[in-house]
């Protein structure tokens, strides 16, 4: 469903993304893993257009485009089809929860009010906050805000949810409840890259990793090859880090 | 003393009312980076803040004749004050958006939002809550500006009592009724601005917690 081939980004000379290419089926959960600094956020954000990709081709839903040659027009396009959950959330300040989901729906979609803020409720309801729609962000737990941020992304009905490492603001204690949503929206076949630190959710969440280090993809495989039958060194030694960090 | 009072009161709405609108938009120019007026408007703010207001007052009324530019002494009065209220309002502005954090530019961007829908729904509301209480400042300190009007021939509220000083050598009675009046109106205005304050904190919910 969405292909990238040789991505390179480069920020003031400095290139953080050297040729990356990555391939998602429709229901997949990709993690991205690797050590900080490696080029995972700007991988993401590039996919979204955050960023500005430097070279690259993107094959989305059968259409292939030349990623540096894209309009605004295109990139507009090709957002109606994706979400993005930031590791800050990003709410709006200035509105409640509900209308943080409405938003997009109302004034860039043009639905109707009532049909938006049912759909809104239906996916505040899935993140376990409908009780909380008329909250401001300001009023609400890191990890509230962050569910909210989700049912703003998941409101839209996406093709694909890119996540930005999303539990890294958050206090441990708040970790398990953001993780669970998206573990839940995983269940229902949702397609998503979620840039994580979490190995353990990787590896009973996502079917595919993706291993970036230096600007590179050093492996793209599915979850269980990548866990229990990796060669790499380099990778292994990683896992091995994190492991003595999770006792 | 009413009447004048019945010219600085115009006076100061109208001349505040536009400097906010210029504000705005060399605001958005310098934010949106629009190429060939940010410069416009840097030398407008530079040239504004460099020079006083009563010498930029004696300029446009008595300066610009020789041009064969003209104006009556109210609209001469509205334009300065505007203009001169507008360039300090501006750097209020500007500083204010660029007090709202990148994410709410992006995460308009990625609900599918254009640049326009998230200045105009999600960023300048938030600014204005920032700029706000500066703001106000400017209005106060507008509101006393304007008895620089009766330099220029505009019978605003403090020529008023000159005239009238004038007349009945009463100097001390009347200037400090027309400071009371003054004091009165910029009490009013403070007023206003707490209860502005208030409305605009529970536009956000209290205070914003920004991540």
């Amino acid at each position: 469903m969405l292909e990238i081939r040789g991505l390179k980004k480069a920020f003031d000379g400095h290139e953080i993304l050297k040729g990356v290419d990555l391939e998602l089926d429709k229901g997949d959960v990709l993690a991205v893993l690797g050590p900080s600094g490696g080029g995972k956020t700007t991988l993401l954000r590039c996919l979204n257009y955050l960023e500005k990709a430097d070279e690259g081709t993107m094959t989305f839903l059968g259409q292939t485009m030349d990623m540096p040659a894209m309009n605004r027009k295109d990139v507009a396009a090709y957002r109606r089809h994706t979400a993005f959950v930031f590791q800050s959330f990003n709410l709006f300040s200035n509105r409640t929860a509900l209308q943080n989901v409405t938003e997009g729906l109302i004034i860039a979609r043009k639905m109707a009010k009532s049909e938006a803020e049912k759909r809104a409720l239906a996916a505040l309801e899935r993140v376990g906050l409908a009780d909380k729609r008329d909250a401001y962000p300001s009023q609400l737990s890191g990890g509230q805000q962050q569910r909210v941020a989700i049912a703003r992304a998941v409101a839209g009905e996406p093709d694909v949810i890119f996540f930005d490492e999303p539990t890294s603001a958050l206090d441990p204690e708040l970790i398990g409840g953001v993780l669970d949503v998206i573990r839940a929206l995983a269940e229902d076949g949702m397609t998503m890259i979620v840039v994580t630190h979490e190995v353990r959710f990787a590896r009973n969440v996502s079917t595919r990793v993706l291993f970036m280090e230096d600007g590179r993809a050093l492996a793209s495989e599915p979850t269980a090859v990548f866990f229990e039958e990796q060669k790499n060194e380099r990778i292994r030694s990683f896992l091995r880090s994190l492991d003595r960090k999770d006792d | 003393m009413g009447q004048g009072l019945l010219v600085t009161i115009p006076l100061t709405v109208i001349s505040f009312a536009l400097a906010l609108g210029i504000a705005v938009i060399c605001a958005m120019i310098q934010i949106a980076d629009v190429k060939g007026l940010k410069q416009v408007v840097r030398f407008y703010i530079w040239l504004i803040r460099g020079t006083p207001l009563l010498v930029q007052l004696y300029l446009v009324y008595f300066g610009l004749p020789d041009l064969g530019i003209a104006l009556p002494a109210f609209p001469c009065a509205v334009a300065v004050f505007a203009l001169n209220e507008g360039a300090y309002c501006a750097e209020t502005v500007r500083a204010a958006i660029e007090s709202v954090p990148k994410g709410q530019m992006e995460a308009g961007y990625c609900v599918g939002l254009s640049y326009i829908q998230i200045m105009r729904r999600i960023i300048l509301p938030q600014a204005f809550r920032t700029a706000f209480p500066p703001l106000s400042n400017s209005l106060i300190s507008m509101v006393k500006d304007t008895s620089l009007a009766a330099n220029i021939t505009v019978t605003e509220m403090f020529m008023t009592t000159q005239r009238v000083a004038g007349r009945t050598y009463e100097h001390l009675a009347l200037y400090a009724e027309v400071a009371l009046i003054y004091l009165l109106f910029c009490t009013v205005i403070t007023w206003l601005q707490r209860l502005g304050e208030k409305k605009l904190n529970a536009m956000n919910g209290g205070n914003v917690i920004r991540a």
